[in-house]
């Protein structure tokens, strides 16, 4: 198959709206400097970034549609490869697949990307730093695809790293502030631990399979199950894979950083923190889901922490009063259920909760980004109140976002956590401890969602009317918002449960990438429920969904006093979940307080008593003996002659001794 | 005379270790010149002491004896030549005390 | 007979180097070293180097000893000295310079007994037959001529030397001379 060279637009484009964007910017601060008033070459930034990610979505477009004109069987167009690592045996293509899974990512980025974009030429309007922040949002854009692109871990862990990058100069965006510099190191550092893990991961594989390509180390796992110890570590391959997507993807333990991350500009917690950072985790297991179905004791293990990430998670969002902060619990916790359903081998259900996940989620979030900019970047819940009258287009469209988030029946999110909570079930045995908690989190997730619906946009309006005037945001961000509720509220059609006489679009289309997985997990036979089982898990889906809105909803719909009359009955517990389970200070105590310590230690101890102390001793010695020596040269004749003297007579004995003649 | 050659070496180290001790000891410059001659002598006996080691019947060395007379030689220029040196230096500083000569050191 | 001479000529130069290296007054110390030197003269003679102790005493006797008689009256040195000469300038001085100088002195013997030799009892024994100054004169303008004529310019750059070094400067270099030495004390 010829080389479809065209693929390498698609990260091409936004790179280089990047170095554009960051061209206008440092031309803006240069005209800055010599006094010029506005946004200055900047102001192009915007509409060159957007096109950048306009065009890249248009072409994954045309990839998609080249993608359907193949037989399904050879779903794969590739780019043309050259080596970049040549280590004998082993080497590295620098090289761009684009496969239905990947076809499916880059719709998403791009798409939903382009949507973002658009909203902050609006939201980021007036900031100095407007050309920085496109410069960065295009990068992060173009790492993602790269990402998502790649042939090899190696291409993969670039891109993965690269957002990991844009990640934390966008969140510290801000940093003059402060906190949001301190909120883009934590999230660096636990990308790190995740990382790291990815790395050693990635030995591993090169061990067992000597190549990184992704494909080929897919290909690979069937041969090498029958060796025990080879699967030994696959299975540890596998594990430490997914220490790296815990890291990326905000799972436990290592979620924390999302919620500081909330201290970026709202588009970037939609884009990176919702629809797509935060799921290049669930990529990397899909992808690779041959290696991941070769060890079903750690998919399970999986299932536990994902069950436990979403539980801690939507517990959390229950108590919290800044508005971002709800949903970057809710983005954990349903990350928890993107993975839960991995863990029951379920990864087109998994890519399905993705891709309805960004759009509520990054809806969401622009909504909120809408709220937070009409009350002039006002974040307290608390402090909100009866907006509905205020925003109108903005309340619709958060209503659309909620009741997919909250799996309102018939409505996207509805069907891909039902898909999720099903494999599950389907899956028997321990499989329903793990269904159970996430039928409760589900609960949960209804009742916050529609609390923050209450508070913000309901009851009466607990600010100050004088000082404060909640507006309606402009089209420019508010036509997306729109077109996210469209494809929040119809993108079920995506993936119809198969009591209904539908096809499953997504396990369909996602058939050529999950079915080695499938085979050597199910061997070909998927557990089934049965027709009965299944419509009885919608309706109990449903109706749970409709009961917790609407106990949520009415809870606050009239104000706060809910959340004080939760605090008085329990108050250890409500600040707890406030804090998260108290991870971050557990975290404080066990890890950074000791580790502070060490570094005091080896800083204060080592370095500066011991070393330096050496060093310095050193030079003191030499210093202390060349002023006794210094004695010696007081340039007395007598001395010297006695010095010399001295000197002779050994020599005189050396000579008689050594017998020389 | 039948005196063992040892004798004479012990007396010519005798006479060099006093040679030496007033070199080290004495401040006045003029002593010191003449302590450098005293251990010169030393070892011009230490020469004729040599030539009478190798020297045995029929079989005279004489070659101790010529590194004696040559001895003499350098001895006498060098005697001069610092007692000149002496004079430039007293005509200098007024004195001839080895303590006031040290403008070799900082 | 010879040996008895030996020895108290060998006592004679002893006191004698002593009384040099001890005595108060330069003219002393003068007088003693000349005292030395007529004492080694003799244990020359006795070992039967007659040219030698005849060089000994004209050069050494005459020659070094009246040059050292000469710079101490011209430069009226010759008052005994009040304070204790020997006064060490650190008090590790004294049994530093005793110790090295004994050390040095036996290195000599040490150094030397190692050798071959004649057995004592024929030492000497050759020397006293010769002639030894025609054996000198044979050495000194056949094998050794060339140390011979370099000693000849070594005397020549000698008296050289002495005359310039010696030489009083005009008072006008004289007091450029003596202002740079001002001025590098000032600095």
């Amino acid at each position: 198959m010829e080389p479809s060279n065209w693929l390498w637009w698609i990260p091409a484009l936004p790179l280089v709206g990047a170095l554009l964007c960051g061209w206008l910017h440092l031309a803006t601060l240069k005209a800055r400097a010599r006094g010029a008033e506005g946004a200055g070459p900047a102001r192009w930034a915007w509409p060159a970034a957007c096109a950048t990610v306009g065009l890249a979505f248009a072409i994954s477009v045309a990839a998609l549609f080249a993608l359907q004109g193949l037989a399904v069987e050879e779903r794969v167009l590739e780019s043309g490869a050259w080596a970049w690592i040549e280590g004998g045996d082993f080497t590295v293509d620098v090289s761009l697949v684009v496969d239905p899974l990947s076809s499916v990512m880059l719709l998403v980025v791009t798409g939903v990307g382009f949507l973002i974009h658009l909203y902050a030429g609006g939201y980021m309007k007036g900031d100095p730093g407007y050309g920085k922040f496109f410069a960065y949002l295009n990068l992060f854009v173009a790492m993602m695809l790269v990402l998502v692109l790649s042939s090899n871990l190696l291409g993969l862990f670039i891109g993965w790293e690269g957002v990991g990058l844009c990640s934390y100069l966008l969140i510290g965006f801000w940093y003059e502030k402060g906190w949001p510099a301190e909120a883009g190191q934590k999230a660096f550092v636990a990308n790190r631990v995740g990382d790291a893990c990815f790395v050693i991961g990635s030995f591993l594989l090169v061990r067992l399979f000597g190549t990184l390509d992704l494909s080929d180390i897919g290909a690979g796992v069937e041969g090498l199950l029958a060796d025990s110890s080879s699967s030994f570590q696959l299975m540890l391959a596998a594990l430490l894979l997914f220490g790296g997507a815990c890291g990326k993807s905000a799972q436990f333990p290592l979620f924390v950083w999302l919620p500081d991350a909330m201290a970026g500009p709202t588009p970037v917690s939609a884009l990176i923190h919702a629809a797509t950072m935060v799921t290049s985790g669930v990529y990397l297991v899909v992808r690779l889901n041959p290696l991941f179905a070769a060890s079903p004791g750690l998919l399970f293990f999986i299932g536990v922490v994902a069950a436990a990430t979403a539980f801690i998670a939507g517990t959390s969002a229950l108590a919290q009063r800044d508005l971002k902060a709800v949903l970057a619990y809710s983005t954990v916790s349903q990350l928890g259920y993107m993975f839960l359903g991995l863990a029951a081998g379920a990864w087109a259900s998994a890519i399905f909760h993705l891709v309805t996940h960004a759009f509520f989620k990054a809806l969401l979030f622009l909504g909120a980004g809408s709220v937070i900019h009409g009350m002039h970047e006002e974040q307290d819940m608390h402090k909100m109140g009866g907006l509905r009258r205020h925003m109108p287009r903005t309340y619709v469209t958060f209503l659309a976002g909620a009741a997919a988030l909250s799996g309102l029946p018939v409505l996207s999110g509805f069907f891909s956590k039902d898909e999720i909570l099903a494999m599950n079930f389907a899956q028997g045995g321990m499989y329903y401890g793990l269904w159970a908690v996430g039928v409760v989190t589900a609960a949960i997730t209804a009742f916050y969602t529609w609390r923050m619906v209450g508070l913000v946009f309901f009851g009466d309006e607990r600010f100050d009317g004088s000082k404060v005037h909640p507006h309606e945001s402009p089209t420019i961000m508010t036509a997306p918002l729109a077109i996210l509720a469209v494809l929040a509220i119809i993108g079920g059609v995506l993936g119809l449960p198969p009591v209904l006489p539908f096809t499953h679009i997504f396990e369909h289309w996602l058939a050529p990438v999950t079915a080695p997985g499938d085979a050597i997990l199910f061997h070909g036979h998927r557990p089934h429920l049965s027709h009965g089982t299944e419509w009885a898990l919608l309706a109990l889906g449903a109706a749970i969904a409709l009961y917790f809105a609407h106990r949520g909803f009415h809870a606050y719909r009239h104000g706060k006093r809910h959340d004080e009359v939760l605090a008085a009955k329990s108050p250890a517990i409500y600040s707890k979940l406030q804090d998260a389970w108290a991870i971050d200070t557990t975290y404080t105590f066990w890890l950074l307080q000791p580790l502070k310590l060490v570094s005091f230690v080896v800083a204060v101890i080592v370095d500066q008593l011991a070393i330096d102390g050496l060093v310095n001793g050193a030079a003191s010695v030499a210093r202390a003996a060349g002023r006794r020596l210094r004695v010696l040269t007081d340039g007395g004749v007598a001395s010297y002659g006695l010095w010399m003297g001295a000197g002779v007579t050994l020599l005189a004995w050396i000579w008689i001794a050594g017998g020389t003649a | 005379m039948t005196v063992p050659n040892e004798h004479l070496l012990i007396l010519a180290g005798i006479l060099f270790s006093i040679g030496v001790g007033g070199f080290f000891l004495r401040r006045n410059l003029i002593v010191v010149l003449m302590s450098i001659e005293l251990m010169l002598n030393a070892a011009n006996l230490t020469f004729i002491a040599g030539s009478r080691a190798h020297s045995s019947s029929g079989e005279p060395n004489l070659e101790g004896g010529l590194f004696a007379i040559f001895v003499i030689l350098v001895a006498a220029v060098e005697a001069a030549v610092g007692l000149a040196l002496v004079i430039a230096l007293y005509r200098r500083k007024q004195t001839v005390s080895v303590a006031d000569l040290d403008e070799l050191g900082d | 007979m010879a040996n008895l001479l030996f020895y108290l000529m060998a006592v004679g130069a002893v006191v004698a180097s002593l009384g040099v290296v001890v005595s108060r007054s330069p003219i002393a110390s003068i007088l003693s070293l000349l005292a030395s030197f007529f004492c080694l003269a003799t244990i020359y003679l006795l070992a039967g180097m007659e040219f030698v102790a005849a060089a000994q005493i004209l050069v050494y006797g005459g020659a070094v000893m009246v040059l050292f008689l000469f710079v101490v009256m011209l430069l009226n040195l010759g008052a005994p000295e009040s304070a204790p000469d020997a006064a060490p300038r650190r008090r590790w001085a004294m049994p530093a310079a005793l110790a090295t100088s004994a050390a040095l002195g036996l290195s000599i013997f040490v150094g030397v007994l190692g050798q071959d030799g004649v057995q004592a009892a024929d030492a000497g024994a050759g020397l006293q037959e010769v002639d030894t100054l025609a054996g000198l004169a044979e050495l000194l303008f056949g094998r050794y001529l060339l140390p011979f004529e370099a000693g000849s310019v070594l005397l020549l750059a000698a008296a050289v030397a002495v005359i310039v070094l010696a030489k009083r400067q005009r008072a006008a270099a004289a007091g450029r001379l003596h202002q740079g030495e001002s001025e590098r004390e000032a600095a």
